[in-house]
């Protein structure tokens, strides 16, 4: 039994966000190498020595994104099911042999993209490969195991409503999208998970899991030259076929304001997310961006946590996040105060939005935050986990070496006139998105002045957003 | 204190085996690690790993919510709160604005047996992180306009990991009522009525028992010398004045005589399980073996919990277990996640079964040898960082005496036999030693009716 003095509960909701760089010494992503096998597989090489541990993580560019209408959570099931049987191995028997290593495969997907990921002693190096090969090229998804996952996953849906803040920001997202592209979650929800059916989930793993629509980035302790060969043997026959990238709809800023209150009559505080759609991956002004949102909400000291939190105690903790995907991801401030104080707590959440806009950053801000990123940033270049996953992303979403290489110079490069006009763009003020989660019949009343579009959910109810029947 | 004026630089060349039994070569993971005693009776634990230009530096005070007494429960972690909220030459707010400024950051961490504080900081902060963490030990001072604002943190955290998660709740009252003499039965984070009430006299008297230099421990690990670490701890803590540490907390918790039961009714989506066994302090000899049985009952989906209840039976969607460091008699904690509309008692009787196989007969070699091979690489992953490394240090040298533990555990896990695993499992697995939480769904309870 732990209690820490900071919010570690919201960065919960932007696990991929933030990598960072540093001082004197510059930052670099340590040398690898890439290689397209002839079946159209990209192979990325990193050798990274420290402790006796390899990590393969295979990037299938294809998320819940493709997911079909009504079956929201099949590109995170069809991930889920591969180490669940195969052509020579039962689930148990995957387990079993994957246990005894000590070491792991894990899958999952993202609306942007799936990822397979292992880990494994050097040691035993041969029997990992066998194993995550296995569930990547010999799946037979048994009908068993299909019904006893989604039965499962269904149980997560609920499991996760009853943490009131690892569901807030399926709610925002869902709210904020309206229910089309990145507002479907890709875990699935009550009703989506009971539409899909074991054929929908072979044909997605035969159209998407094909060795052109795959980067497969390794790093650890091993030679290159050796590993190429080890996965030649064994991914080099696996036989090209075309995939037609899914198409991500690229949704523009919501116009005026709305609010989605859902209500959970016995929470005794209010958990709130506010703001719009915003920036992609690729986004020209990302770096100033980071910068700004590290001095708006992105760090202890920000100017949202100063104020909800160090000034006036309302909170635990405020951050706000941008979550930069294939297409414009979404932009919220996010954080939760008791039932009592919501409104103060929006007011001034609200205020320190419209403080940045006014007043802009400061030239000594703008220097702490570059210090801060620098500082921050080695850490997450620290293990072959962390690097394998870096450079597989990076690939996929067309962003280079420079990307981290050149980031001090990039960070170094904001001026506080950039600074100012990436404010204008993308942090929004008179058009915002609202989603709380909490007891309706003490904060209704209160909340309807943020937006003349007010909408209803109760959490126990199935679904996020819209409402099934809408559907 | 003034009992340690020696000053040992003793120099530890430790080695870590491989726990493979299957006759390969032992692959052997070696960092040094340089140690000296400040005359104020600090020890400093150094590490020096160049890889990364940065640094992460914890200290532990021997001192958390065990020291605590009721009316004041949750107060270690209150004050925990205070050691950010400034100190004489760097006021409020400015602890962390000068450290994020400086690409510096920090946080701490509260349990029933240790405050621990945190900071991870380019080499180039190093003065200033010495600086900052000699201030507030020497000066710090109590705002009582602070202390209100505080307050409403603590409440805000309290309210988000407590009232509004079940886990949080029912883990709480099954701490309540498996100890009915001994400290472990608060919250760390206090029980509400407590928050609200306590007062800037007893923050100072905290203070004063829990934060002598003699009752901490500095782990550095990172970018850095032991030379330029004891330097720079020379001019900054050493002058530092030692005094009495806390009292010992005396209370023994008596021996459980029989099954204790408790009820939650809650609005919630689902029901939830937790089980917990007294168990003895994390340095007993019983340690590793007690380790080793969970691992083979819990550990991935192939243990034996997971295959029964979630594979087999399909009754859980979860089931785990966990044991905190700690310096008393502490429990074991088993919590499973029912599905939907499964009453509890079904999750119950498995784990009850489950516990019998293993008593009535030793567990397999393969699983035995799995269960190593499953700690061998928890092991790497608790080095593999720098912060992982000082963390790890610190949490052996201050629960099992000696940081150089952390390289016997290799050993010691490799000397588990079955037979440990059989006996460990009838010694602390009984009906007689457990306390059994359930949270039962309000709205599904009144649906039944």
């Amino acid at each position: 039994m732990t209690a820490l003095k900071k919010c570690s509960l919201l960065l919960i909701l932007l696990v991929i966000n933030f990598p960072a760089a540093l001082f004197a010494q510059s930052i670099h992503i340590p040398p690898h190498e890439k290689v397209v096998f002839k079946n159209g597989l990209t192979v990325l090489l990193l050798e990274k020595r420290g402790v006796p541990i390899v990590n393969f993580a295979a990037l299938v560019k294809t998320g819940g994104a493709a997911d079909p209408p009504g079956q929201e959570g099949l590109a995170s099931v069809t991930a889920q099911l591969l180490r669940k049987g195969t052509q020579k191995r039962t689930a148990q028997q995957f387990a079993a042999d994957s246990d005894f290593t000590g070491g792991s495969v894990e899958a999952d997907a993202s609306a942007d993209f799936s990822t397979v990921a292992g880990e494994f002693l050097n040691k035993d190096l041969a029997r990992g490969l066998d194993l995550f090969s296995d569930a990547l090229l010999h799946p037979i998804f048994p009908q068993a195991e299909v019904d006893k996952l989604l039965a499962q996953s269904l149980d997560g849906v609920r499991a996760a409503k009853d943490e009131v803040r690892s569901v807030l920001g399926t709610y925002y997202d869902a709210y904020l999208f309206n229910g089309n592209g990145y507002g479907r979650t890709s875990d699935g929800d009550e009703i989506s998970l009971t539409k899909i059916r074991g054929d929908a989930i072979v044909k997605f793993y035969e159209t998407y899991y094909a060795p052109g629509n795959i980067i497969l980035a390794v790093a650890g302790d091993f030679q290159t030259a050796d590993m190429k060969k080890k996965l030649e043997e064994v991914f080099g026959q696996w036989p090209s076929k075309p995939v037609t990238p899914v198409k991500i709809p690229v949704l523009p800023p919501v116009k005026g304001k709305k609010l989605l209150l859902v209500d959970k009559p016995d929470a005794t505080q209010t958990y709130f997310a506010i703001g719009n759609v915003a920036t992609a991956a690729g986004d020209p002004d990302r770096v100033a961006v980071r910068l700004v949102n590290t001095v708006f909400g992105g760090r202890f000291t920000s100017l949202l946590n100063e104020a909800l939190r160090v000034e006036s105690g309302l909170t635990y903790g405020a951050i706000s996040a941008f979550d930069p995907r294939k297409a414009p991801g979404p932009f919220g401030i996010y954080s939760y105060t008791k039932n009592e104080s919501t409104v103060q707590a929006i007011d001034m959440a609200l205020q320190v939005l419209q403080k940045l806009h006014k007043q802009g950053i400061t030239g000594d801000e703008l220097a702490s935050a570059k210090s801060y990123i620098k500082g921050q940033f080695p850490p997450s270049l620290e293990t072959s986990k962390q690097l394998a996953q870096i450079i597989a992303i990076n690939e996929f979403y067309g962003l280079d070496d420079r990307e981290i290489n050149d980031l001090e110079a990039r960070l170094d490069a904001v001026t506080p006139a950039i600074a100012q006009q990436v404010i204008q763009k993308h942090f929004p003020t008179d058009n915002l998105v609202f989603t709380l989660i909490g007891k309706r019949s003490d904060i209704a009343a209160g909340v309807q002045k943020y937006a003349e579009k007010q909408d209803a959910r109760v959490l126990s109810e199935p679904g996020f957003w819209p409402p099934p029947a809408q559907k | 204190m003034k009992k340690n004026w020696l000053r040992s630089a003793t120099f530890a060349m430790v080695c870590v085996a491989s726990l493979s039994s299957a006759g390969r070569p032992a692959v052997a993971q070696e960092f040094p690690v340089a140690e000296r005693t400040l005359k104020n009776g600090m020890k400093v634990l150094v590490q020096s790993d160049h890889s990364i230009p940065n640094v992460s530096l914890y200290i532990f005070y021997r001192i958390g919510s065990r020291n605590e007494r009721p009316g004041t429960t949750g107060i270690s972690h209150f004050f925990e709160h205070m050691m950010f909220n400034g100190a004489k030459k760097y006021g409020p707010g400015e602890l962390d604005k000068v450290m994020e400024a400086n690409g510096g950051s920090n946080n701490a961490y509260t349990s029933q047996n240790v405050t621990v504080y945190q900071d991870w900081f380019p080499r180039s902060a190093m003065p200033l992180i010495f600086d900052i963490e000699a201030d507030r030990i020497r000066n710090l001072s109590f705002d009582p306009q602070k202390i209100e604002s505080e307050r409403g943190v603590v409440a805000s955290e309290r309210r988000s990991s407590v009232d509004n998660d079940n886990g949080g709740l029912l883990d709480e009252q099954l701490w309540a009522t498996a100890f009915i003499a001994h400290p472990y039965q608060w919250p760390v984070l206090g029980w509400m009525s407590d928050i609200e009430h306590w007062t800037i006299d007893d923050l100072k008297r905290h203070f004063a028992m829990g934060y002598s230099p003699s009752n901490a421990t500095m782990v550095v690990v990172g970018d850095v010398t032991p030379e330029e670490i004891f330097q720079i701890c020379e001019k900054t803590i050493e002058p530092i004045p030692s005094h009495a540490p806390p009292p010992p907390v005396t209370t023994v918790e008596p021996p459980q005589l029989g099954e204790r039961r408790l009820v939650v009714h809650k609005p919630a989506e689902l029901p939830l399980l937790m089980i917990a066994y007294h168990v003895p302090p994390t340095n007993h000899p019983d340690f590793y073996a007690i380790n080793i049985l969970r691992t083979i009952l819990f550990q991935g989906e192939s243990s034996r919990m997971y295959q029964r209840l979630v594979d087999k039976d399909q009754i859980a969607l979860d089931v785990s277990s966990s044991v905190e460091p700690a310096f008393d008699p502490t429990i074991a904690i088993i919590i499973a996640q029912p599905k939907q509309g499964i009453d509890p008692l079904k999750c119950e009787t498995a784990i009850y079964e489950e516990l019998e196989r293993v008593k009535l007969s030793t567990i397999t070699d393969q699983e035995l040898e799995k269960a190593k091979n499953i700690r061998l690489m928890e092991f790497y992953h608790q080095v593999r960082t720098i912060n992982g490394r000082a963390n790890t240090i610190g949490t052996y040298e201050v629960f099992d005496g000696d940081y150089k533990k952390l390289f016997d555990a290799a050993k010691n896990y490799a000397a588990v036999t079955k037979e440990d695993v059989q006996r460990v499992a009838k010694t602390y697995f009984g009906a007689n030693n457990r306390t059994v939480a359930s949270l039962l769904p309000e709205n599904e309870e009144k649906a039944k009716q």
